[in-house]
């Protein structure tokens, strides 16, 4: 069996490239007006993070299959470890403490927690082969995602410890759980929500009863889903009422930063400016008057798709969400031809982090969604966001390889 | 059962939807912001700009027991410069003589704000109307000022109630790095003493923010219409458990006529009022509900509200007269006679006496080892019991006493009854004073460096020991209250914007460490102080309600003696507490104890309904700034 390069996706590989090309010269354009030197070194910064990415994806891709799944729970107990020192000993910047300070890097657990978390699932879900309904196969794996989500809220990043229920769920859903139990699962955080006006909480609670019923999913899982409903619904309101108005402002502003008018909010209204007055064919390189300004704040990491779509315009914007489309299209099907069911796992689950990444940041940019500050997978600017994002993709691509072999 | 699984296939087609979906979905989002509204946004984006202009929330109103208005606030101006639109050389220079500071000043200000070129920098608060009437008729001299209208703080005068209000002021760079996820804003008001700090989070409200679209050259065009105002939410009210009439009778009562009790020398007698520095305090001890607290000389808050020049910080903050210091919590003194009730409490309890001993007669004084300690009565007082030990607050009794007692044994049980701690009352700064044991003693003389000699002087209030007027007040609650100490606040009630009241109840802080035959000898005492024949304060006897207290005179290394009276009334039922302290007056039963008798008439005549309608207090100025200093 010998390795051969000829059999890998190369359109695969090479769309991802081009997202990541895409994303250092967009980058350039983002820091040319900068007043400070080290800003305007982003761009070359990135180009050697994407040096070693690559090899990183070599190295995944050549590395034995065996290898990984034999490794998950070791790198997931790791990474807990690492999550409780960065909470320790970690370097804090903006309030939230993320980040290591190695020397001329600065490296964030959160992302090994990550691959960690989704490795682990794969393996208990490949191995242990319980059925999709078991109990305690859905306890088990909620448990795996709740510890690292919990210790990365705590950093606090609601952004990042939103993917790992993302994991968890494409991964239920990918080994045969039903998306209406999903939905159930979740309810009870609609209820709350719901539960604000009591005419849309009993109009909510209605629907949760007929659609039980016609779903039937046993007496106690059902049992369980309505106290969950009722207990979230009456609680919720119950202690809002007792929190003072700036209380409310402050969980309002965490859970939707653009909440925030000085803050996110007004990041939100110069990404719509930027994107729209590129119009078609935008407004042509190194152009883009709203990045050049300094009216957009993280405008190289978070909101790159907002100067991208102001220097590229319409066309420019195409060809990433196109890339990127394609890219999931991809993988997807990798996923679910691969013969292995851990490989299967890991596929769906690593395009899973990719797309709910890809989704929440341009929903973002496009003042589709709450600001989270996550970045463009590829193409935002940040060393270990970019490696992970292709160790990803070299686990999908390796995947398929030894698909090919076998 | 699970007929509602997909098949693989199912899942695989499910997939390709969503993400067919979210592809959909921004393409549709990408339309509409590159081709429908890409004229719109050209132009803002070429022309305009969104100045984020923050509006400023209604902070709560603090509100007296009776419901009248201790602080509220009344409307003014904010003047701002918006640091990309200023032309150099020219708005900096212009404004200068219209805002009273100079260039630097406001460069200064202008700068803080470098980090957001476009959003404006507050320069000057609570400017006068005719200076906006200028800057709006010359608005094309101005380029990058504008105005808006704000609220400024205004505080009831008349109270004199800084010591407990505090004063608001401009947010300093400490405080916002200190408090990173609060929404402070350069130049946002908070609480900076008082109870402005110690409830700012909900006096303080939330901020608004309107959208204003203006042209490159600084034009206002009115509100964006691409982002709807965030309405600012108002703070919460506050009312206060201060009684305005004890309040009143409390800052009074400080002033004196009589030329003796001044310890500052008057530029001219035409001026025969004389403010006399010192601190009032009064409780409920039965909710620990502060009714009056003062502290003099104070300052005028109002100066803090607007914008205070440097010149105006340094007369106050360097007045020889300390008009800064809060005196009821954070001002130290020897406690003098007042703590013998401690010492007789801790004699009775650990049953080193009973009611009946006595000691070794006095005769002017205590002889111990080859020091003669001295009884502030110079003709003695000869044999006497512990009730009329008090009643004459003899010295030479409770020297002995606090022998037999021990170092030990009277710093455990002033640590017991809240001394050397703070109250926690609900105001910040507080401070905890000392209350000197066996370890601090050994700390400061070296291990055998000193003699049982201190704790004679502790005994009787002298030497190493320090209170606040609070911690004294709140041991005499306890007293008062047989045993039960609430923790003194201030905060009553929490009105919210939306209507809801949180009642702050009284909270118990502890218990004092003795029994009810303890107190009850203690009140005996403290009865006979004023009813005795040879008590210290026979001078507060009257016919209309029983009082009872303990008068003080403190040893002052630094000048004339203070002057201490702590009491109670009425005797069966206390319903108020009053501690009094006169800096350098002199002799507690001379002149802090008809001062406190003046606070608690008022309050016991209001309460038999003899209070004469409202008397206005005469409008003084604060601090004595004028009237004291030569
Ligand atoms: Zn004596």
């Amino acid at each position: 069996m010998r390795f051969n390069y000829r059999h890998l996706d190369w359109k695969l590989v090479g769309a991802v490239m081009a997202l990541s090309l895409i994303g250092i010269i967009t980058i350039f354009s983002s820091q040319y007006y900068s007043n400070s030197a080290y800003q305007q070194t982003y761009w070359l910064r990135q180009l050697v993070w994407l040096v070693l990415a690559f090899v990183a994806f070599l190295a995944v891709v050549r590395f034995p299959q065996r290898l990984f799944d034999a490794s998950a729970y070791g790198l997931y107990g790791v990474s807990l470890v690492l999550l409780i020192l960065v909470l320790a000993v970690g370097h804090t910047r903006m309030g939230a403490s993320r980040w290591f300070d190695l020397g001329p890097v600065s490296f964030s657990p959160s992302d090994i927690a990550k691959l960690a978390a989704l490795l682990t699932i794969a393996r208990f879900f490949a191995y242990t082969r319980l059925p999709a309904y078991s109990k305690r196969r859905l306890a088990v794996s909620a448990i795996i995602v709740i510890l690292p989500m919990m210790l990365i809220l705590k950093q606090p990043d609601l952004g990042t410890s939103l993917t790992f229920p993302v994991i968890l769920f494409a991964l239920w859903f990918w080994s045969g759980l039903s998306p209406w139990y999903l939905v159930l699962i979740v309810s009870p955080i609609i209820s709350m929500v719901a539960a604000y006006y009591w005419l849309s909480w009993a109009v909510y609670l209605v629907a949760l009863l007929i659609f039980l019923a016609s779903l039937r999913p046993g007496l106690i899982f059902s049992i369980g889903v309505v106290v969950m409903n009722l207990a979230f619904g009456m609680i919720t309101p119950f202690i809002w009422e007792r929190l003072a108005d700036y209380q409310k402002n402050r969980i309002l502003t965490f859970l939707n930063p653009g909440h925030d008018p000085r803050g996110a909010g007004y990041q939100i209204i110069q990404s719509k400016i930027a994107i729209g007055s590129g119009g078609v064919i935008g407004k042509g390189y190194l152009q883009g008057s709203q990045a050049r300004l300094d009216y957009l704040p993280e405008r190289h990491t978070d909101f790159i798709f907002s100067v991208l779509g102001e220097e590229f315009g319409l066309i420019g914007a195409l060809i990433v969400i196109g890339l990127f489309t394609f890219i999931f299209f991809r993988c997807i099907r990798i996923a679910a031809r691969c013969r292995s069911r851990f490989a299967s796992y890991t596929c769906f689950g690593a395009t899973a982090v990719l797309f709910f990444q890809f989704a929440v940041n341009i929903g973002m940019t496009l003042g589709l969604m709450p600001v989270t500050g996550l970045p463009l997978p590829f193409v935002s600017y940040g060393g270990t966001g970019l490696l992970l994002s292709w160790v990803l993709i070299g686990l999908i691509v390796a995947a398929d390889h030894h698909w090919q072999e076998y | 059962m699970h007929k509602t699984t997909l098949s693989h296939i199912g899942r695989l087609q499910a997939t390709y939807v969503v993400v067919t979906g979210v592809f959909v979905l921004f393409f549709v989002g990408l339309i509409k912001l590159q081709i429908f509204e890409h004229s719109e946004l050209a132009t803002l984006a070429e022309n305009n700009r969104i100045r984020v202009v923050p509006i400023e929330p209604r902070r709560g109103v603090v509100f007296d027991r009776q419901g009248r208005v201790i602080v509220g606030d009344r409307p003014s101006y904010t003047v701002s410069v918006v640091p990309a639109e200023e032309r150099k050389g020219l708005t900096i220079p212009h404004l200068a003589p219209i805002l009273d500071l100079d260039t630097t000043q406001i460069r200064r200000r202008v700068k803080r704000n470098a980090a957001s070129p476009y959003q404006p920098a507050p320069i000057r608060r609570d400017v006068p109307f005719d200076a906006i009437a200028v800057l709006e008729e010359q608005n094309s001299e101005f380029p990058g000022v504008n105005y808006q209208l704000d609220r400024v703080r205004e505080y009831s005068v008349d109270l004199r109630a800084e010591a407990f209000t505090g004063h608001v002021g401009e947010v300093s760079e400490q405080e916002m790095e200190r408090n990173p996820q609060a929404d402070y804003r350069l130049g946002s008001t908070i609480g900076k003493k008082g109870v402005e700090k110690q409830y700012d989070d909900l006096l303080r409200g939330v901020e608004g923010t309107a959208f204003i679209e203006v042209t490159a050259l600084g034009e206002v065009l009115g509100e964006y219409k691409g982002k709807e105002r965030v309405p600012p939410v108002p703070g919460c009210d506050l009312t206060l458990s201060i009684d305005n009439d004890v309040q009143l009778a409390a800052i009074q009562a400080l002033d004196t006529q009589d030329q003796k009790f001044s310890n500052m020398k008057l530029q001219s007698d035409s001026a025969p009022i004389i403010h006399r520095a010192g601190a009032i305090v009064a409780i409920d001890p039965r909710t620990g509900e502060i009714l009056a607290m003062t502290s003099a000389p104070g300052f005028d808050p109002n100066t803090f509200s607007g914008m205070i020049t440097d010149s105006m910080w340094q007369a106050i903050s360097t007045d020889p007269a300390h008009p800064l210091l809060n005196r009821p919590l954070a001002g130290l003194y020897p406690p003098g006679s007042t703590f013998k009730l401690l010492t007789l409490g801790a004699g009775l309890e650990s049953g080193v006496i009973d009611e009946n001993t006595t000691f070794r007669p006095c005769l002017g004084g205590y002889q111990f080892g080859n020091r003669f300690f001295k009884c502030w009565e110079k003709r003695g007082h000869g044999v006497q019991n512990s009730i009329h030990a008090v009643e004459m607050s003899c010295d030479a009794y409770f020297y002995q006493l606090g022998l037999k007692v021990g170092v030990d044994q009277m710093y455990r049980y002033a640590m017991l009854c809240g001394f050397g701690k703070k109250t926690g009352v609900d105001l910040p700064s507080e401070l905890s004073g000392l209350m000197p044991s066996v370890q601090y003693y050994d700390k400061r003389y070296g291990k055998n460096g000193w003699t049982k000699a201190l704790v004679l002087n502790t005994a009787i209030g002298q030497g190493e020991v320090l209170t606040t007027p609070l911690q004294l007040a709140q041991f005499y609650c306890g007293i008062a209250n047989w045993g039960t100490v609430y923790k003194p606040h201030l905060v009553t009630k929490v009105t919210h914007p939306n209507g809801r009241v949180d009642q702050i109840e009284p909270q118990v802080s502890f218990q004092l460490p003795f029994s009810r035959s303890t107190l009850a000898i203690m009140r005996e005492g403290l009865r006979l102080v004023v009813e005795g024949g040879s008590g210290t304060a026979r001078r507060l006897r009257n016919n209309l309600y029983s009082v009872c207290g303990k008068t003080g005179t403190a040893q002052n290394p630094h000048g004339e003696d203070h002057s201490w009276f702590v009491g109670f009334a009425p005797i069966e039922n206390p319903e108020i507490v009053v501690c009094a302290l006169v800096e350098n007056a002199g002799h507690g039963s001379e002149v802090a104890a008809p001062v406190a008798k003046k606070v608690i008439e008022v309050y016991m005549k209001k309460k038999l309904g003899l209070l004469e309608p409202q008397q206005q207090p005469e409008p003084m100025a604060q601090v004595g700034a004028k009237e004291l200093r030569p």
